[in-house]
């Protein structure tokens, strides 16, 4: 089983963001590898360990993505791909599938994994988009992949109403939640190997496309401002004798919020 | 006059309320709308599909619809969307509409845009939307003709007021997906009370610690006719089945009353419920960032808060 697994490089949620006059202030971010991809990154590991499978990733534009790269080698992903170009500067979620399209192609892949979601953007379709223009059956929100054989896998998906348990024929896309394992954490030695290790980069030039054929030029659509989300408002803490805050509690639960 | 086709939010036979607040807001805009709806035996539901606000309803009614399945159920939307002409197909929050809206977007050339709170019609379309785990907003533009959203569960209130007519379409039922086949859903939560209806949740984290602490405050969410949700912490222990975790990943939850017992605040588990009326916490560490957007908070052990607060309710509703 050869398969691709997609990376972004994304801002790092945990540090405090800041707007200000509609952007989002540069100073004192920071970037990681998207947490969903991390856990599509071991699930593609843990197929190669499990059932030998090749593995490679690809990840588009984000400037310098060595460190996510080298991270993602070693947690055991044999080879990495890297396109960048200026002409994506302004790239949906649209663009980033056509360009994955292109990658996808260049390979013999037998699946793909994708996060489920970018947390920089919180779209989540660049997967579902991406199986769309290959023609490839999809499932997204996966919690669960298992081997039939060659050709099928056996897949879980976090439903509405429950796990919905999906034969899946492969060439396929999935896109991982992170409930579906805990990604491993690299360790010294592997991080030391993967610093050997060449990354390919690539323009969309040398990817056999070009900005117009990506649709570079127009987005489907855009963010044209950033604004500070509305902060709840703290409200009161009752500490004390748990009998009597907790009755004190309900009774504003019930009289002055009237929610009860 | 714009065209808005509202994807029908329907579980288990019963349309849910998601569905009447698209397309009051699509009303509203004074936009033309039609609803689309997909299942096994839902075509009896026409006249509620109509009075939920809409002027024609696109129906595929067919055994091979009774699971949910991405491909097509899309199909069917892309169908009603073409057969309606419409500018804009909007899908309710879940996670069903997740896998399918993209794909009808790619199908129909259209944008795609995901957890809306507004948008704006005129020369140019705008939506608004939150990213970064809801640390900031976005204003999107929109520059294509059509518009593919999924809009964010309590972003659109419904209009009481509102009707529509019955004009009922049948869609050919669409073709099963051979290659990605349902086989069965399991962990089925019939009988219990939907996260996205309930006018009360009450969740559980870490805080509960074992199955005896889940059921405690289980116990309370029953007391209460509440949902029973769950931060990830307890699904991913095994604790709480992966479709009652509220949260960025989860389920987005607008209630009245959102009570978070032994949950710590991640800013993940805040995306998925910080839009509720009123916030309550349970939790024995003061610092526990919970308490930044609870409206009312318990500094307190659950295991002993949990059963008074159960004794007080009882007192205060009867
Ligand atoms: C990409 C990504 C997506 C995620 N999506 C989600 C999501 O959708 N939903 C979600 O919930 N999380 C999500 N998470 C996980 C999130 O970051 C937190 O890890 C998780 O919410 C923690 O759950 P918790 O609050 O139950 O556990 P903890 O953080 O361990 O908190 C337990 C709390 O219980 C309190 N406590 C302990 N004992 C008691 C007691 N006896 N009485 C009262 N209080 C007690 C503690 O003080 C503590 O505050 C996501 C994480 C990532 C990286
Ligand atoms: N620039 C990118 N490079 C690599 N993978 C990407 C990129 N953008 C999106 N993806 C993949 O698509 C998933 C969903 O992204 P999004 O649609 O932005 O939420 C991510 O988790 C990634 O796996």
């Amino acid at each position: 089983m050869k398969i691709l697994t997609t990376v972004k490089k994304v801002v790092d949620v945990e540090l405090n963001i800041h707007v200000q006059d509609g952007a989002i202030v540069e100073d004192g971010l920071q970037y990681v590898i998207n947490a969903w991809d991390e856990s599509g990154v071991e699930a593609a590991v843990q197929l190669k360990e499990n059932h030998g499978a090749e593995t490679t990733l690809v990840s588009v534009g984000g400037g310098d993505n060595t460190d996510i790269i080298r991270r993602c080698y070693a947690m055991g992903i044999e080879k990495g791909i890297h396109v960048d170009d200026p002409a994506l500067e302004k790239a949906d979620s649209f663009i980033y599938a056509r360009v994955l399209q292109k990658v996808f192609e260049k390979g013999d892949y037998d699946l793909v994994i994708t996060g489920k979601q970018a947390q920089d953007t919180d779209n989540g379709q660049t997967g579902i988009i991406l199986a769309e223009y290959l023609g490839l059956p999809c499932v997204s929100n996966v919690v669960g992949i298992e081997v039939i054989d060659d050709t099928h896998l056996k897949v879980t998906r976090s439903g509405d109403t429950g796990d919905e348990i999906v034969e899946l024929a492969l060439p396929a896309v999935v896109t991982v939640d992170v409930s579906i394992n805990e990604p491993r954490l690299p360790q010294m030695r592997g991080l030391m190997m993967a610093k050997k290790k060449p990354i390919e980069k690539m323009d969309l030039a040398a990817l056999g496309t070009s900005a117009e054929e990506i649709g570079c030029a127009a987005p489907k659509s855009e963010v044209v401002e950033f604004m500070p989300t509305e902060k709840r408002a703290g409200g009161r803490k009752f500490e004390g004798e748990a009998a009597d805050i907790t009755a004190e509690v309900v009774k504003l639960l019930a009289e002055e919020a009237k929610v009860l | 006059m714009a065209k808005i086709l509202v994807v029908a939010d329907i579980k288990q036979g019963v349309l849910k309320s998601s569905t009447t607040e698209l397309l009051s807001k699509a009303r509203a805009l004074g936009a033309e709308t039609a609803v689309v709806a997909m299942g096994s035996g839902i075509a009896p539901l026409a006249p509620e599909l109509a009075k939920a606000g809409s002027d024609t309803q696109y129906i595929a009614d067919d055994a091979s619809l009774e699971l949910f399945s991405a491909g097509p159920y899309a199909a069917a939307v892309v169908d009603a969307a073409g057969q309606f002409g419409a500018d804009m197909v909007w899908f309710g929050f879940s996670e069903s509409s997740k896998a399918v809206a993209p794909r009808v977007a790619a199908q129909l050339d259209a944008a795609c845009a995901t957890e809306i709170t507004d948008v704006t019609l005129g020369d140019t379309v705008e939506v608004i939307r939150p990213a970064i785990t809801n640390k900031v907003l976005q204003r999107v533009k929109i520059n294509t003709d059509r518009l593919v959203a999924v809009v964010r569960a309590g972003a659109f209130e419904a209009d009481e007021g509102i009707t529509g007519s019955e004009n009922v379409v049948q869609l050919a039922a669409p073709a099963p997906d051979t290659k990605a086949v349902v086989r069965e859903i399991v962990s089925d939560t019939s009988g219990e009370i939907d996260l996205g209806d309930a006018d009360i949740v009450v969740s559980v984290g870490r805080g509960a610690r074992n199955e005896a602490g889940v059921e405690l405050v289980h116990e309370l969410a029953k007391d209460l006719d509440a949902a029973f949700g769950s931060s990830r912490a307890m699904v991913d222990a095994g604790f709480m089945p992966h479709n009652k975790q509220v949260g960025q990943t989860g389920r987005i939850v607008a209630p009245s009353l959102y009570m978070a017992i032994g949950i710590s605040g991640a800013i993940q588990h805040l995306a998925g419920m910080n839009g509720s009326k009123v916030i309550m916490a349970v939790n024995k560490d003061p610092e526990a960032p919970i308490f930044n957007v609870a409206d009312y908070g318990i500094v307190g052990d659950l295991f002993e808060v949990v059963p008074i607060l159960r004794e007080e309710i009882q007192k205060v509703r009867s």
